[in-house]
């Protein structure tokens, strides 16, 4: 059994799938867990908008960032791994990262523990970009072969 | 400044078609043709060998040199 190609692209979308439906239910229950969160450490109303605004402007991204690694898993499931439009999915999720990024570090001028999540989904953006430049090399690679006789 | 690639001539010269070449050397008639048609960014020393054994000629007569 190859546990790689069999077993890891299935848990993969199988991860995809659950993140999906936590973020569905954050999108559904931001308004309650956001009430419920300023409530429970004494925060004003202003800062609960500003939780809250920023819940979900990253939820757009975040939903964003689910489809194109759903559609990049079904490329690598099906074989096609070094295409263009593997990369041009990385580089959207590369790009994506980096606006949540930047939503935190804007929301983190309001409540600091938002900086931690900017700095991690700059974080993300950079490793995702750079294996997205690796793939586009790796496609030059290809390329180069497969005019090889 | 390019290579090219004068397999047609070679096998007009033999009398040999692309689908009897690719049998006989072993690689795909639709990798023959990208090499016929001056489409292939490299060739194998192991595909160049096998083409100069069965048209019975040097590299010379398959590949020429065009400097601009």
């Amino acid at each position: 059994m190859n546990w790689s190609r069999d077993k890891s692209i299935v848990l993969s979308q199988f991860c995809v799938c659950a993140f999906g439906l936590l973020l569905a239910v954050l999108d559904v229950f931001g308004y309650w867990l956001v009430g419920f969160f300023i409530r429970l450490r004494s925060m004003n109303w202003q800062l609960g908008a500003v939780i809250l605004a920023a819940v979900y402007v990253c939820s757009v991204f975040a939903w964003i960032v689910l489809w194109r690694m759903w559609k990049l898993l079904g490329n690598i499931k099906a074989g096609r791994v070094f295409i263009p439009e593997n990369i041009s999915h990385m580089r959207a999720v590369s790009w994506c990262c980096a606006a949540v990024a930047l939503v935190c570090l804007l929301a983190s001028l309001a409540y600091l523990p938002f900086f931690i999540c900017a700095m991690a989904s700059a974080f993300m953006a950079l490793i995702v970009r750079i294996v997205k430049n690796a793939f586009q090399q790796a496609l030059l690679m290809k390329d180069e072969l497969d005019f090889t006789v | 400044m390019e290579i090219l690639v004068n397999l047609d001539v070679m096998m007009a010269k033999r009398k040999i078609s692309l689908t009897e070449l690719a049998q006989r050397i072993d690689i795909s008639p639709a990798n023959l043709s990208i090499l016929k048609n001056n489409k292939a960014r490299a060739i194998r020393f192991s595909t160049l060998m096998a083409l100069c054994h069965e048209l019975q000629c040097q590299p010379g007569d398959i590949l020429e040199f065009i400097d601009d």
